[in-house]
């Protein structure tokens, strides 16, 4: 329309009439667009899969072996229905709460444990009640099981927070939740390497740093990342662990 | 019309705007937070809080990229003109849907921890050294400090405070704020993204936004306002032929400034393009009821002495003029705003009396 034709609007006065059936087409498209995107990017979200709390199992409580490094471990010796004796259950504390500092004095001692348990397929751990009521030594020193070298293994995958994996936060792993990983793990919480491959068949393998030791600061920045690894694998009870070199890792864009 | 430190003046089209864009904006987060969820066929469930942060922050794109729409749409079309007139409304809108989806993000991801959410934010995550893993999040804060920012100085009052020159020069962080908001999405969102569909509405989106602008930079060339090819005083603006009762012609003097040359009642008046309210261009608007009048926002003004009727106070600079033959000239030495100049009688044989 030329300029000189158009009709022109002028907002304290009344819409020419030539412009009322444009404005209202221009109207309902912008509805509709508003409307067709809602549909589009809400239906669209990628599927998180079945993980979180299991509030329905109601408080477990396990007692065991505790072992501080390089996460709170629980080597479970009495079980129950849920879990298992045998079963290495990680351990975190309340939201993103660090427990390393209750739990170190406690090395190799028998303890009875109770709280929340989250779960994603095989991934598990417990986040255990605050106060007296989570942690109760029972003054007994217990046996820590021997790790089981399993050799040299090259693996493809994801470094996630344990917590967030197993269903704290859905979806709880990726680049857009490295923030939250982070600070996860800064609270003691044990990261998780994700196997794109099977490992003795467990795809969730706990992270270490070459001596043992918790994962280190400078790997930070690998969180969340495609990334592929040489590393050594070892067992803890049912729990693999795994030794990251920081020399031996890449991530792949 | 006008601003003398009083709130914005409503009327029954601004009403329908904001009923127009409210209704769009609460139909896009009631479909994405409530009824999506069903039509989804996940086999887990998506976190409530992120859920509606993803509402919030789609939403937030999608209203910035129809604000910076408008714009380029106005110039290519004068007949989204009425979509400029009440913009900075839709604005501030986003600013708090991008501060209630900043709202979620922050008590969700930041919060359960014995860390300051707001020091964790900043902290979690500092890999600023690498594309992957870069901490996204600093996009989205610059973004929604810019939108803030506007927000919050987007009422005539600060147009007023500020000069319109040095307020569209602080509302240019609207570029600032997408170009964060796309760093922000590209980066954090779309690195994890298995289906695409978000994807696709995404980068076309962006796509519409900067094809327009395009568009109406080329047009804007093709189209301008000539520029005076001298040096003298007097600056041709166009031929008495060319000039149409009611409307003007209007004719870049240096890089900044631009005269309008109205025609009113057969004679001619010249003052500056750029209106007192938000320099919008007064050359484009139209004389009613014997006053030139703004097309952005009708701010009106008496097109012989650049002064708004009272009781309001704006004024913009008037010009002289003179007939050379049947060419018409400005002198581009503009008078002192609200100067009255003699109109320019125009001859039925074309020379001025």
């Amino acid at each position: 329309m030329s300029e000189k034709k158009a009709p022109f609007f002028v907002g304290y006065m009344g819409v020419p009439k030539a412009l009322k059936s444009f404005l209202l087409k221009v109207s309902l498209l912008l509805f509709a667009g508003f409307t067709a995107g809602a549909v589009l990017a809400g239906a669209s979200q990628d599927d998180p899969g079945q993980a979180g709390f299991r509030f329905d199992y109601g408080r477990q409580t396990l007692t065991g072996v505790l072992e501080a490094n390089p996460y709170p471990l629980l080597y479970v010796t009495q079980g129950n229905d849920r879990v298992k004796a045998g079963h290495t259950m990680m351990l975190s504390g309340q939201g993103k709460t660090p427990i390393m500092a209750n739990l170190a004095a406690l090395e190799g001692n028998e303890v009875e444990i109770s709280g929340v348990i989250l779960k994603r397929g095989e991934l598990d751990m417990l986040q255990v009640a605050g106060g007296k009521k989570g942690i109760k030594d029972l003054s007994k020193e217990g046996t820590i099981p021997a790790s089981e070298p399993l050799g040299k293994w090259k693996l493809q995958g994801e470094i996630c927070d344990g917590k967030c994996l197993a269903g704290a936060m859905n979806p709880g792993r990726g680049l857009a939740h490295k923030a939250c990983a982070n600070l996860c793990l800064l609270a003691d919480i044990p990261p998780v390497f994700v196997s794109s491959q099977p490992v003795e068949g467990k795809e969730f393998l706990l992270v270490a740093d070459p001596d043992g030791g918790p994962f280190p600061r400078e790997m930070y920045n690998y969180v969340g990342q495609f990334l592929e690894l040489e590393t050594e694998i070892e067992r803890r009870g049912d729990l693999l662990v795994l030794r990251i070199d920081p020399d031996k890792i890449k991530a792949i864009e | 019309m006008s601003v003398k430190y009083i709130s914005v003046q409503w009327n029954s089209n601004k009403w329908k705007y904001n009923a127009i864009m409210l209704a769009s904006v609460f139909t896009y987060l009631w479909i994405f937070i409530f009824v999506t969820p069903d039509i989804m066929s996940n086999e887990g469930r998506i976190n409530g809080q992120v859920h509606n942060a993803r509402a919030f922050g789609s939403c937030a794109f999608l209203m910035l990229s129809v604000i910076l729409c408008i714009g380029p749409l106005a110039r290519l079309d004068k007949r989204f003109l009425p979509l400029l007139y009440n913009r900075r409304h839709f604005g501030v809108m986003t600013m708090f849907v991008g501060i209630t989806h900043a709202g979620y993000i922050l008590n969700w991801y930041f919060a359960f921890s014995p860390s300051n959410k707001y020091e964790a934010l900043l902290f979690s995550n500092t890999s600023y050294g690498q594309l992957s893993g870069f901490p996204f999040e600093v996009f989205g804060i610059l973004a929604l400090f810019c939108l803030t920012i506007l927000a919050a100085t987007s009422h005539d009052f600060w147009l007023k405070f500020l000069t319109p020159r040095i307020w569209k020069r602080i509302h240019y962080l609207i570029y600032a704020a997408y170009i964060s908001v796309v760093a922000h999405v590209s980066l954090g969102i779309l690195q994890d993204q298995q289906n695409h569909a978000f994807t696709v509405l995404f980068i076309v989106s962006a796509l519409v936004v900067a094809v327009l602008h395009l568009l109406a930079a080329i047009h804007e060339r093709k189209h301008g306002d000539p520029f005076p090819n001298n040096s003298d005083n007097w600056v041709e603006v166009c031929d008495v032929s060319e000039l149409r009762e009611g409307f003007a012609k209007i004719t870049q003097l240096t890089q900044k400034e631009r005269v309008a040359v109205f025609m009113h009642e057969g004679k001619l008046s010249a003052i500056s393009n750029a209106c007192a309210h938000q320099n919008g261009p007064l050359g484009e608007g139209k004389i009613i009821r014997c006053l030139v009048t703004c097309p952005w926002h009708g701010f009106q003004y008496d097109v012989t002495n650049g002064s708004s009727p009272a009781p309001f106070t704006e004024k913009v600079p008037t010009y002289n003029l003179k007939l050379e033959g049947s060419s018409v000239l400005v002198d581009r030495n503009a008078n002192a705003p609200g100067t009255f100049v003699e109109p320019l009688v125009l001859q039925t044989t074309g020379a001025a009396t």
